[in-house]
């Protein structure tokens, strides 16, 4: 089947080809022959006969306008006086004729094209003959570029107030004749019409711009799309046109600072890794907070997935209300993002392919900086000195100092393991090949395309394939067919990386002192473990000898066909599937030391592995009818949609292997299998309603009524109803005054969205497997594995949105405001359950949880003179969260650990805010501590904590009273800003993104200001507190304890405030003259280049959506700046 | 083109297959469900398999609260790792409060289990199988009830007392206390009917199952702790006639090879070297913390270091008692032949071929456990008597004199002092020393423990002193405190005296 579509392909490629080339040569000739017939002629070259030699120069103008085509133009006082002029009757030109007139009268004659104009000479008597002819029509040419420099095909080119004009062919070149003071109009749907005067150029090239604003644009919205001008929710749309050719392994970033509200995380530089999504703020206390995303009209799920090709996107639209994502259901309160991939473009066939090429590096500056060999030897021996003297044994002697760091300035080796495991100028590469036809009855694209991403980290990547093929028919006036294929795969060599025990914390904490291999050549394959530092694998050695793969391959077809009928009415029904088979295998030599601390290798060799298969299913049946009556227009759609997916794994883990060679599990002394099966189903119906007045007043309605197979039997089906009004002032009579205005629209909306992501079966009890040995033998049995509750149902939001769109000035100026109140209520949460029940939690409908906020967009494009062009786009947003009610006003639900960050939520405050000890400074004195609260073992240089229920005692425990508020993990406001400019052939665009006060725990000082001698730290731990007269820097306590300093506290939290300059990307297109690679596009782009922020760490993105525990940094692979540059040519 | 007819053909059978609620009906194919089973002997036998398979979960920990926190063990205090300070520590130290989250897991573990065999128990009646099938399940879960109940009414005073799984949430966080004489009082119901039902010897295949003799020792034991002394000896002397004997060599009694002998009346059961996942685990927990495959032979493993023998403990040990050289070691030595004096349990200690799967059972109520309660209720009722029989046939066992001419109290002394060492790391201590002592006697006892492991640390703290909060008993907290997290859902849950309330 497949290669009867490439088969079908090709050939309609091929007649797509010689279509358009005689469709472009015919239209040429066509105009060419308007042009002539058209044309002014010059007095000269037109030839008449007078009937008489001699007559009244009336008469002669007379005979000749009647004659010609020529007018004469003249004040009647100026001929009056003038008699009988001769001239010759033969035929001559009509400029001898004139000539001879004006010698004999002093008349000034002036062809204006048709037009003659007659006048008295200024100049006395005896001045030159003048006579003018105005008709010197010039040849243009040139070539009409679109934003990226490529040619367009198809532009209208027309002379300014004639009927002049032709449009561009295949390679954008036009031609056409226009005199010098004639203006030129390009124009072509979707793009700014450009006006050129012609001045005395005869080359004209252009590069066209995008209406991005152009209130006609369709904007694709849930089950179908609409006209920008018509929408009454809240939706962003992100165009990918604006992006131009940037390095994307995946695709959330392009909606990095584009929409506001929309907040893009990227808490790990893992090649490929999926960014992290939030729109509009944390909304549930129970479940995730990803949106849905929506490809080609498929849900597809909480990820966009890996796989996805971002080149082959051609539009993002962002549902953030619920209004818009009603429609969605049960899946639609956390935002919707549709995802439009590329089709062939009506009219237009080309082939698009570019390439880009880059580096990745971690800049020094977000780099940590560990302690070197002989810091960290040094350090070793002022603690064993400082512990001596506080255990009263006084200032040791140099032989009681252990060997191991005795003279710190010999120590052999400084190893910064960090740096060891970096990359260094990691590969960043994507080629992408696009062939479209678009000519005709059927459409179709094709494209291709490679990424391949080393990581920053050494040994890993990520590499991917992908091929994308459409085809849309017309079989006839009212049936039309479209099927979309995507093959993709994708490989992954990859680290564990976050927390202390993984590949990053290890580089930190591992022993500086120790080299990379023995002097033999061979890997040193144990790092510390002597001395009472803490041993480890060597990192290096792990990256290398580890071989962690996964990867996956995914096919996903889209269906659809479409019938019209009864004029009004059409039915589109489609079917999506996606097949998805992942793979992932580990396996750990027996070569290297374990994961944990102090275990030295050799141990045994270990391997995981796992198949897992997804299939997910969905078919849509919609049915639509349109009418416009007079001011009246409706628009109504009906529709059914049905999905299923499961999912099917294997796996099987092995152990103790005769060799590292043979990495199977047949191999394996002990080895353990297993096997799963889950799946999901849902059923929806759902209907809306679009009407507008005059176009001037706006309403949406839409209902939706879902089934899902993860709630309990009593509450199976939910109901999610929307509506919304709109109102378009600038189309008032009243607001005609204000023609600045070219839209004004106030528009209001309320929708109830839900949330089911809860995993399956949570809805039935079942049991669990629970052996035990009778008889000697194994005997099997079952216990029960989870409290039932058969009331499970929806999380439910109701959402209002008041929103404001303005543009103004020609579209140079554009406005969005809205201002939302998203209640969450019936929260899917884990609900704590007395342990009486046998369980300590079950999944219940609880709770409450407001957002509100205040999202701001505005834009501004204007041209400087004739070359250069600006263009700015801010947006902002502010985001209340707030917990309304969890189980009854007292409740609190915590996450986290005593020695990591405990996350709370209450009523009253936000979601999930830090909550510890707050630490006041740092014992200088025992007389301080003995005039302070109880801090039972406390010694001078540890933390001093606050006593907050004032008993006197500083609990050492979470429930004792002593733990409060220490900080708030959502930021007060994110923004993002993109400035452009184009100047002749280049192009600058710089994306700056950033969000506003909000905190960071960085969990991972737990282990790098580790006080207690067994791991590296920090560098800056040289500044710690050695005595009250030397106390530091007033954060880093001593080194002789370890009671006070490790427990969730304020010390460790950061405020992360930050501004990224996410992305800078400079072009310069080839000019149309250039005689090889015209249009082609050069371009440059760093990703990721600079952070400005006190945050200590090297990353400030932290991933937040995540339920309600979030803003730990436990140091995640870093996030590298990537520079590339790259080419794109369009034939 | 071909292709597009058959997907829209799918398409259009796809909608008409989904139009009903057996689309949306997904059940978990890997499980079995609740709702369908306890049916049949075969699922019964399922359920009550589970019960005695939880209970290996439940033992596996026990150590912390029976043995940890009592004077016979202490830690190897870890200096580089305060992981589990607010944890384990606080047991040994009796540092625990409301929040200590190893008293909360035990708190838990005790219902997580409960909640199954009330599930069975309710099943049961309606259930339309053997009747002799039933009575057997009915003994065994009550047997497992009444084990579960006695080990919270003991750590916790009065505590919610439910025969019943719990069906609506809504219920269940307005549950009180109930006294601990109610308990005491289901306990007993329950184990006289398990005495009652329970078979006097197990078929070889029920091997692992409770037997009568298991619900009438734990009874004994339970009228022990109520000082009901004459319902005590009676109960008790039934064991004694049911052919149970203690075996002539101490070492065999822990032997994973000589398992279920005559002296076992019931061990949870486990199996270790297999893939089954039925093996112990609580062994590796004891060995030293930094022994690197010289105790527990697999390169570079090393143990927990947790609850090694304390000096105190080695020294209740008379001279010549076979039974120290069987329970413990007082050091092993490292690679360079260094003696490292970090003492161990031993009585554990036996050889495996796969790393972590260790073989051994855990004896829950032994021959000489009844033997030395025996004496102990025959003294309480009446002084030594016809308890010495019970006494010196443990000692003579362990290569000790017979003890004769002792008065009430110094027999009383030398049960405890006997149990101490006969029943070592067998998590009898704690439960010994609150049955013999009040709490004020209890704090005055263990605080003076305490000054001696301060005095001499069993291991070295590497220089770090003891606070003077660390072994501070104080008299309340002979019992655990409710925790915290099950009051703060539960209005009705009251605390016990001393502890934050």
């Amino acid at each position: 089947m497949k290669s009867n579509l490439l088969q079908q392909l090709f050939t309609l490629m091929k007649y797509s080809l010689l279509i358009i080339i005689i469709q472009t040569i015919s239209l040429n000739l066509l105009l060419a022959d308007i042009v002539n017939a058209q044309k002014a002629q010059s007095i000269r070259e037109v030839s008449i006969s007078l009937e008489s030699s001699q007559t009244k120069l009336f008469a002669i103008l007379r005979e000749i306008e009647s004659k010609t085509d020529y007018k004469f133009a003249y004040n009647g006082k100026d001929l009056k006086k003038l008699n009988y002029i001769n001239t010759s009757k033969d035929k001559t030109s009509v400029y001898e004729i004139l000539y001879e007139i004006a010698r004999q009268t002093g008349l000034d004659f002036k062809q204006v094209n048709q037009t003659i104009n007659v006048s008295q000479s200024k100049k006395k008597n005896g001045g030159e003959v003048k006579i003018k002819t105005a008709i010197e029509p010039i040849k243009l040419t040139g070539v009409i570029t679109d934003e990226m420099g490529e040619p367009m095909i198809g532009v209208t080119v027309r002379v300014q107030g004639s009927n002049t004009g032709m449009i561009t062919d295949v390679n954008g070149k036009y031609s056409i004749e226009a005199d010098t003071d004639a203006i030129l109009l390009f124009s072509f749907v979707g793009y700014i019409t450009e006006q050129i005067p012609v001045g005395n150029r005869t080359v004209i090239d252009v590069q066209m711009r995008l209406d991005a604003q152009q209130l006609e644009e369709l904007v694709v919205v849930g089950y179908g799309s609409k006209r920008k001008a018509d929408i009454t929710s809240a939706v962003s749309v992100v165009d990918m046109k604006d992006m131009g050719n940037q390095p994307a392994s995946n695709a959330a970033r392009f909606l990095r600072g584009k929409a506001a509200g929309v907040v893009v995380t990227q808490g790990s530089g893992t090649p490929g890794q999926e960014m992290s999504v939030m729109i509009r703020g944390v909304s549930s206390l129970g479940t995730d907070q990803r949106p849905l995303y929506v490809v080609d009209g498929f849900p597809v799920g909480n990820e966009m997935g890996k796989n996805l090709n971002p080149n082959d996107i051609e539009s993002i639209s962002v549902l953030k209300d619920a209004a818009s994502t009603a429609i969605y259901g049960a899946r639609g309160s956390n935002g919707v993002v549709l995802i439009t991939t590329k089709r062939a473009k009506e009219g237009e066939v080309s082939i698009t392919a570019s390439a880009n090429y880059g580096f990745q590096n971690i800049p020094d500056s977000r780099r940590v900086k560990m302690m070197s060999g002989p810091e960290y030897a040094q350090w070793r021996k002022e603690q064993f000195i400082e512990k001596s003297i506080l255990a009263g044994n006084g200032v040791p002697s140099i032989d009681d100092i252990p060997e191991n760091y005795r003279y710190p300035e010999q120590t052999k080796y400084s190893t910064d393991w960090f740096d060891e495991i970096m990359n260094h100028n990691a590969a960043f590469e994507n080629y992408n090949v696009t062939l479209s036809s678009g000519k005709g009855d059927v459409k179709s694209l094709v494209s291709v395309s490679y990424l391949n991403q080393e990581g920053a980290v050494i040994k890993t990547n990520f590499e991917r394939f992908n091929i994308r093929a459409n085809i849309d028919g017309k079989i006839n006036n009212f049936i039309s067919m479209g099927l979309n294929i995507v093959g993709s795969h994708s490989n992954e060599r990859f680290a564990n990386t976050t927390n202390r025990d993984a590949i990053i914390g290890k580089a930190l904490w591992a022993d500086p002192r120790e080299p990379v291999f023995n002097e033999d050549g061979s890997w040193n394959d144990y790092i510390g473990g002597n001395g009472g530092t803490f041993g480890s694998a060597n990192p290096v050695m792990e990256l290398h000898q580890t071989k962690n793969t996964q990867g996956r391959s995914n096919l996903t077809s889209n269906g659809y066909m479409q019938i019209t009928f009864l004029k009004d009415f059409k039915f589109r029904t489609s079917v999506n599937t996606s097949i998805t088979n992942f793979k992932r295998n580990e396996f750990r030599p027996s070569t290297l030391a374990g994961t944990g601390f102090d275990q030295a290798p050799p141990r045994n060799a270990t391997l995981a592995e796992s198949y897992t298969n997804w299939i997910n299913v969905s078919a849509d049946q919609l049915l639509s009818y349109s009418k416009s009556i007079e001011n009246h227009q409706f628009d109504v759609m009906l529709g059914y949609t049905s999905q299923e997916q499961t999912d099917r794994s294997l796996s099987g883990t092995g152990n103790t292997f005769p060799d590292d060679e043979i990495r199977f599990l047949d191999n394996a002394e002990n080895t353990t299998t297993s096997s799963s099966e889950s799946s999901w189903s849902l059923l929806a119906y759902f209907a809306r309603l679009n009407y507008s007045y005059k176009g001037k007043y706006l309403m949406s309605a839409s209902y939706r009524r879902e089934g899902s197979s993860r709630f309990g039997k009593n509450n199976l089906w939910g109901t999610f109803p929307a509506v919304s009004v709109g109102w378009r002032l600038s189309e008032e009579a009243f607001m005609s005054d204000l023609s600045f205005l070219s839209d004004l629209k106030l528009r209001a909306s309320f929708g109830v969205t839900g949330n089911n992501n809860i995993g399956e079966y949570n809805n039935s009890s079942n049991l669990s497997t629970e052996g035990y040995i009778i008889g000697g033998q194994y005997a099997s049995g079952q216990k029960l594995s989870g409290f039932v509750n058969t009331n499970l149902g929806w999380e439910q939001s109701d959402q209002l949105d008041i929103g404001l769109d303005l543009m103004a000035f020609d579209n140079k100026l554009s406005f969005t405001a809205e201002l939302y109140k998203k209640i969450t209520n019936d929260m899917l949460l884990s609900a704590p359950l007395p342990i009486i029940t046998g369980f300590s939690s079950t999944l219940t409908n609880l709770g409450k949880v407001e957002n509100k906020g205040l999202e701001l967009a505005i834009g501004y494009r204007t041209n400087v003179g004739q070359d250069l062009r600006l263009r700015g786009d801010f947006n902002i947003a502010f985001n209340k969260n707030k917990v309304l009610e969890i189980n009854g006003d007292n409740d609190e639900l915590w996450t986290g650990g005593f020695y990591g960050t405990y996350n709370r939520s209450t009523v009253g405050r936000p979601i999930g805010v830090f909550v510890g000890y707050q630490m006041l400074g740092i014992f200088n004195t025992q007389a301080e501590i003995d005039a302070s609260p109880v801090q039972d073992g406390a010694i001078p240089g540890v933390y001093k904590y606050a006593d907050i229920n004032n008993d006197g005692i500083i609990s050492y425990s979470n429930t004792g009273g002593d733990m409060v508020e220490i900080g708030n993990p959502h930021p007060d406001f994110t923004w993002g800003l993109t400035l452009g400019a184009d100047y002749k052939g280049f192009d600058l665009n710089v994306l700056f993104t950033g969000a506003q006060d909000y905190d960071i725990s960085r969990q991972i000082e737990k282990t790098t200001l580790n006080m207690d001698g067994v791991f590296n730290i920090l560098a800056e731990a040289k500044n710690r507190w050695k005595s009250a007269e030397d106390p530091g820097n007033g954060w880093i306590p001593t080194s002789s304890h370890w009671k006070w300093e490790r427990e969730t506290n304020s010390r460790y939290i950061y405020d992360a405030s930050h501004m990224w300059v996410k992305s800078i990307t400079l072009g310069y297109t080839l000019p149309s003259t250039t005689p090889v690679l015209a249009g082609t596009r050069f371009y440059f782009n760093i990703d990721n280049l600079l952070i400005v922020t006190n945050y200590p760490g090297n990353n400030v993105d932290i991933d937040r959506s995540d339920g309600r525990s979030f803003g730990d940094d436990d140091e995640a692979y870093p996030v590298p700046r990537i520079v590339t540059l790259g080419a794109s040519i369009r034939f | 083109m071909k292709s597009i007819y058959k997907i829209v053909s799918i398409a259009i059978c796809m909608s008409c297959l989904s139009c009903s609620d057996d689309f949306l009906d997904k059940s978990d194919p890997t499980r079995l469900n609740a709702g369908t089973f306890y049916q049949t002997e075969e699922q019964f036998d399922q359920a009550v398999n589970a019960l005695y398979g939880g209970l290996q979960t439940i033992i596996s920990n026990q150590w912390q609260f029976g043995e940890f926190i009592s004077d016979n063990t202490t830690l190897h205090y870890n200096v580089e790792n305060r992981g589990n300070g607010p944890g384990l520590e606080t047991l040994e130290y009796w540092q625990y409060i409301e929040g200590t989250s190893n008293v909360q897991s035990l708190y838990e573990s005790l219902y997580q289990q409960l909640v199954n065999v009330n599930t069975v128990l309710q099943r049961l009646p309606g259930a339309d199988i053997n009747e002799n099938a039933k009575s057997g399940f009915e003994g065994q879960a009550k047997f497992i009830r009444a084990y579960l109940y006695f080990q919270l009414v003991q750590h916790f005073g009065d505590v919610i007392l439910l025969t019943e799984p719990i069906d609506e949430p809504s219920v269940a966080w307005t549950y009180a206390r109930s006294p601990a004489s109610d308990v005491y009082a289901q306990i007993e119901s329950d184990l006289t009917d398990a005495a009652s039902v329970l078979p006097p010897t197990l078929d070889a295949s029920d091997i692992g199952r409770v037997s009568k003799g298991a619900a009438l020792s734990l009874l004994g034991k339970v009228y022990l702790t109520r000082k009901n002394y004459g319902s005590a000896v009676t109960t008790l002397q039934q064991v004694l006639t049911l052919g149970y004997d203690l075996l002539d060599d101490y070492y065999d009694v822990f032997d994973p090879d000589m398992k279920n002998h005559a002296e076992s009346i019931f061990d949870v059961q486990f199996q270790g070297d297999n893939d089954l996942g039925e093996q112990s685990g609580f062994t590796y927990n004891f060995y030293p913390r930094q022994s690197d495959g010289l105790v527990i032979p697999f390169p570079g493993v090393s143990g927990g270091g947790w609850n090694i023998p304390s000096l105190d403990m080695i020294a209740a040990y008379e001279e010549d008692d076979l039974r120290k050289d069987v329970s413990l070691a007082e050091g092993y030595f490292d690679q360079d032949d260094n003696w490292v004096a970090i003492p161990f349990i031993k009585k554990y200690y036996h050889d495996h071929s796969i790393q972590d799967r260790p073989d051994d059972n855990w004896p829950v109520i032994r021959y000489s456990d009844v033997l030395l309660m025996l004496a102990e209720a025959i003294n309480e009722e009446s002084g030594p008597g016809s308890a010495y029989t019970h006494l010196n046939k443990v000692r003579k066992r362990a290569g000790l004199d017979e003890l004769d001419g002792l008065t009430k109290e110094s027999f009383r002394t030398a049960v405890l002092k006997e149990r101490r060492v006969e029943l070592a790391f067998e998590n009898h201590r704690w439960f010994d020393l609150k049955r013999t002592h009040t709490p004020d006697e209890l704090a005055t006892f263990l605080n003076a423990y305490g000054e001696i492991e301060k005095a001499n640390p069993t291991t070295s703290r590497g220089g770090f002193g003891f606070t003077s909060a660390e072994y501070s008993f104080q008299p309340h907290e002979y019992l655990f405190p409710i925790p915290a997290s099950e009051r703060l859902i539960n209005k009705e849950l009251t605390q016990n005296q001393g502890y934050q309330q």
